[in-house]
C-alpha cells in the first residue's frame, strides 16, 4: 500500500494485549483514512448505544494518507470515539508533531478497547509496543506529564496525554499533544481517562511509501511556493496575527459572540485582537510539522495577576473565554488558555460554559453561595478562577467541567446553554451567518466549526464570498462543506491550507488539487468525483452511527435564542436562524428522510450497509 | 461627504501613519460608489472582502455620509 501504512494497532487495555491488523485496500480507498477509517471500525465493532465512559466504548487515534508526507500541513490526526458530552460522535482534530511521529511508527490507527485496571501509558517505538504503568503520572498536569515521559522514553518522542480534567472524566476534557495542541472537543479526554490511559507516546522512524513521490513533491512544492509568495508580498495574516486576527472581523459582521451570545457586537473587539496580541505578548509564530503558514503563537504575559508563558490564544479561545464572557482583558484570556492546556480542558466549551453561568448568575438563576463569589460578565479574574476550578472539578468548577447544557439544566434552564447536541458553539453567532446555524444543528459531532465551516465563504470570502444573512442557498453550501471537510480531515490535512490553496487558484470550488495529492500519494484511483463521494460516504456512515445511538430530527436543533430572539444590534440586527426552512431542503439534498435518516437507496448508492 | 475606511488583518499596513485605530475618515464625492473608493485604495479588490456597515454591498452601491467601508483580505478563518 502507498500513502497508508495499511496497518492498525489494536490495544486491549483490559487484558493488556496488543495486536496488529492489516487493512483491506478497498476499505482503505473507500473510507480515505483518518476519521473515515475510524468510523468504519467503530460502526462495525461497537454498539453506538454504549455508555461513552464504559469499557465498551472504543477510542481511535487516526492519521490520514497524507499525514507525514511532503504535502504541506499533512500533520493532522483525529480522535474518534463516542462522546461523553454529546452522546453522539467525537471527531476531534489536532496538528503539531505527534500525528506525524505516530504515522511514522508504521501504524495508521491505534484502536483502544476496554479499561486498564491501573493507570497506564502506551509507548510505541516503531514496531515495539509496550503498555507501561502510569501511577506516577496520575494527577499530574499535561506539562508535567509531557516532561516526565520524554525523560523516561526518548528525548525525540512525541506525546499526547490528558490532564486532571480527563482523569476526572470531565465531559469537556481534551487530549493535548506537545503541551499546547489539543484534540479538544466533545470530551475525548474523559474517554481516555475512563480507560485509565494517561498518555500515548510515539517515536517513529519509518518512511511513508508513496505511489508517485516525484509528482507529489512537485505539486506540494508548488503550493508551498504560493504560500511563500503571499508571505513575501506582505499577505501573511495568519503568520503575523495568528487566528486572533479574527475578532475585529466577526465583530464588524456582527457575529462575535458576546455576553453568552446575547449579541454579536463587542466593544472590546480590538483589545482582544491579533494586533494587540502581537504588540503585547507574542514571542514568535510557530508552525506545525511541514506547514508554511505558522499560525501558532508562542506567547508570554507579564502581568501581576495573569502572568505566564505558553502558546495561544486562538480565535476560538478568545471568542469563548473572552467576548462570550464579556472579558476584554487579553492577558486574562491568554492565562485562561494556558490553564486549559495545563489541566486538559477544551477552551471553547470551558469559555462558553462560564459565559452561560455568568448570564444565569446575573439573572439570579444561580445563587452566589453555589459559586462562592460573584460571577458577572466582564470579570476577568472570576473567569480565570472558574477555569482553574473546572480543570480539577473543585467547588463550582465541578458543574462547569460538565459543560453548559448540564450546568444550565441543573438549575432548571437548559435554554441558556449555547450548544447543539449539548456541545458549545464556536465563536460565530449563527444568526448572522445562517450556514453556521444549519451546520451547528445538523453536525454529527454537535456544534463545531471543524465540521464544515461555512464561515469561510459567509465571512472570510474563501474560496468566494456569499451573503451570510441569506438562508436559501445554505443547505447546499452546508452539505458541500461537510463533505469537503470530511475529506480534508480524513486525508490528514489542515483546513487552513486546504481551503485556500488546495482548491484551484481560480477559486473554482472543486477539490482538484486534493484529489491529485491523494492520487499521487496512494495510487488508489482517486479523482474529484471518487474523493467527494468517499467524503459523503464517511459522512453518511457517521450519521448512521448517530441514528443507531438514538438521535433523530429533534436533536438537529438550536437553542431558542437562535431561533426566536432576533439579534438586537449590529449588521445582523433583526435576524434569527431560519432553521425550519433550511432543514427539509438539507435533508432532501443529503438523500435523508424527513427524520434525518439516510434512506436505504442513499446508503446503497454509497455502498453502505 | 465624509465616510470611514476601516482596514483589518494585514491591510492595517495600509492605514495612514498617524492612525492609531483600525479606521480613518476620508472625504469622497457625494455620488461615490463603493467601486470608486476601492479603486483609490492600495488593496487588490479581487482578493478582498468588502463590507459597508458590516453588510455585503450590492454591485454599484452608492455610499452615504457616515458609511463605514471595511476591507480585509479573503483568508481562512479561526
Amino acid at each position: 500500500m502507498y500513502g497508508w501504512n495499511g496497518r492498525i494497532l489494536r490495544v486491549n487495555l483490559t487484558t493488556g494485549k496488543t495486536s496488529v491488523e492489516e487493512v483491506d485496500p478497498r476499505t482503505a480507498r473507500d473510507f480515505i483514512g483518518g476519521r473515515g477509517w475510524a468510523i468504519r471500525y467503530l460502526y462495525d465493532e461497537m454498539d453506538p448505544r454504549v455508555d461513552p465512559l464504559s469499557p465498551e466504548n472504543k477510542l481511535v487515534f487516526a492519521t490520514g494518507p497524507l499525514t507525514a508526507t511532503p504535502v504541506p500541513t499533512g500533520n493532522r490526526y483525529m480522535v474518534v470515539t463516542k462522546s461523553p458530552l454529546t452522546g453522539a460522535l467525537s471527531c476531534s482534530n489536532s496538528g503539531g508533531f505527534f500525528p506525524t511521529e505516530m504515522k511514522r511508527t508504521g501504524f495508521d490507527l491505534f484502536i483502544f478497547e476496554g479499561r486498564a485496571e491501573r493507570p497506564v501509558y502506551l509507548w510505541v517505538k516503531d514496531d515495539r509496543v509496550e503498555l507501561r504503568p502510569a501511577d506516577h503520572l496520575w494527577g499530574r498536569t499535561v506539562f508535567e506529564t509531557e516532561d516526565m515521559l520524554r525523560t523516561e522514553t526518548d528525548p525525540r518522542a512525541r506525546i499526547a496525554c490528558i490532564g486532571p480534567a480527563g482523569e476526572q472524566l470531565a465531559p469537556i476534557a481534551a487530549i493535548l499533544n506537545e503541551k499546547h495542541r489539543a484534540a479538544a472537543r466533545s470530551g475525548v479526554g474523559a474517554v481516555m481517562g475512563s480507560k485509565n490511559l494517561k498518555a500515548v507516546v510515539v517515536r517513529g522512524t519509518r518512511r511513508i511509501p508513496l505511489a508517485h513521490p516525484d509528482e507529489l513533491k512537485a505539486l506540494s512544492d508548488q503550493v508551498v511556493e504560493e504560500v511563500k509568495r503571499a508571505v513575501a508580498a506582505g499577505k501573511a495574516t495568519l503568520r503575523t496575527y495568528g487566528t486572533a486576527y479574527v475578532p475585529p472581523v466577526t465583530n464588524e459582521v456582527g457575529i462575535l459572540p458576546t455576553f453568552n451570545f446575547r449579541t454579536g457586537v463587542f466593544a472590546g473587539a480590538e483589545a482582544i485582537s491579533g494586533r494587540t496580541l502581537s504588540q503585547k505578548y507574542l514571542i514568535r509564530p510557530k508552525a506545525c510539522y511541514g506547514c508554511p503558514i505558522a499560525c501558532g503563537r508562542v506567547t508570554r504575559v507579564e502581568d501581576p495577576l495573569f502572568g505566564g508563558e505558553g502558546e495561544g490564544p486562538e480565535y476560538e479561545t478568545i471568542g469563548s473565554l473572552g467576548s462570550a464572557c464579556g472579558v476584554d482583558n487579553l492577558a486574562a484570556i491568554t492565562k485562561a488558555n494556558y490553564i486549559c492546556n495545563e489541566l486538559g480542558l477544551d477552551t471553547i466549551s470551558t469559555g462558553v460554559t462560564i459565559a452561560c453561568a455568568m448570564e444565569m448568575y446575573e439573572l439570579g438563576l444561580i445563587p452566589e453561595s453555589d459559586i462562592g463569589r460573584p460571577l458577572r460578565f466582564g470579570d476577568a479574574e472570576a473567569m480565570v478562577e472558574m477555569v482553574r476550578l473546572a480543570g480539577r472539578r473543585e467547588g463550582f468548577g465541578d458543574l462547569i467541567a460538565q459543560g453548559s447544557y448540564r450546568l444550565a439544566a441543573h438549575y432548571g434552564h437548559p435554554e441558556f446553554s449555547m450548544s447543539a447536541k449539548k456541545q458549545e458553539f464556536p465563536a460565530y453567532d449563527p444568526r448572522g451567518a445562517k450556514g453556521m446555524g444549519l451546520l451547528y444543528a445538523t453536525s454529527n459531532i454537535g456544534a463545531s466549526h471543524m465540521a464544515g465551516d461555512t464561515a469561510y465563504m459567509e465571512v472570510f470570502g474563501v474560496p468566494k464570498k456569499v451573503d451570510p444573512l441569506s438562508w436559501e442557498d445554505k443547505p447546499r453550501l452546508v452539505k458541500y462543506f461537510e463533505d469537503i471537510f470530511t475529506v480534508i480531515d480524513a486525508a490528514g490535512l489542515c483546513v487552513f491550507l486546504s481551503i485556500r490553496y488546495l482548491f484551484e487558484p481560480t477559486y473554482n470550488v472543486e477539490p482538484v488539487r486534493i484529489s491529485r495529492l491523494m492520487e499521487y500519494a496512494t495510487g488508489a484511483g482517486y479523482d474529484e468525483e471518487v474523493l467527494l463521494e468517499a467524503g459523503e460516504r464517511v459522512y453518511n456512515l457517521e450519521r448512521m452511527f448517530l441514528v443507531r445511538a438514538g438521535f433523530s430530527r429533534a436533536d438537529d436543533t438550536l437553542p431558542p435564542r437562535m431561533l426566536y430572539e432576533p439579534m438586537p444590534e449590529g449588521p445582523a440586527k433583526g435576524h434569527v436562524v431560519e432553521l425550519d426552512r433550511m432543514l427539509p431542503e438539507y435533508y432532501r439534498l443529503r438523500g435523508w428522510d424527513e427524520n434525518g435518516v439516510p434512506t436505504p437507496e442513499k446508503l446503497a448508492g454509497l455502498g453502505l450497509p | 461627504m465624509k465616510i470611514c475606511i476601516k482596514l483589518l488583518a494585514h491591510y492595517q499596513q495600509y492605514l495612514p501613519p498617524d492612525c492609531s485605530s483600525s479606521s480613518y475618515e476620508t472625504e469622497v464625492p457625494p455620488d461615490a460608489r463603493v467601486e470608486d473608493v476601492l479603486a483609490q485604495l492600495p488593496v487588490p479588490p479581487e482578493e478582498s472582502v468588502v463590507l459597508v456597515n458590516g453588510r455585503t454591498p450590492r454591485p454599484g452601491q452608492m455610499l452615504r455620509e457616515g458609511d463605514v467601508l471595511c476591507l480585509f483580505p479573503a483568508i481562512g478563518g479561526g
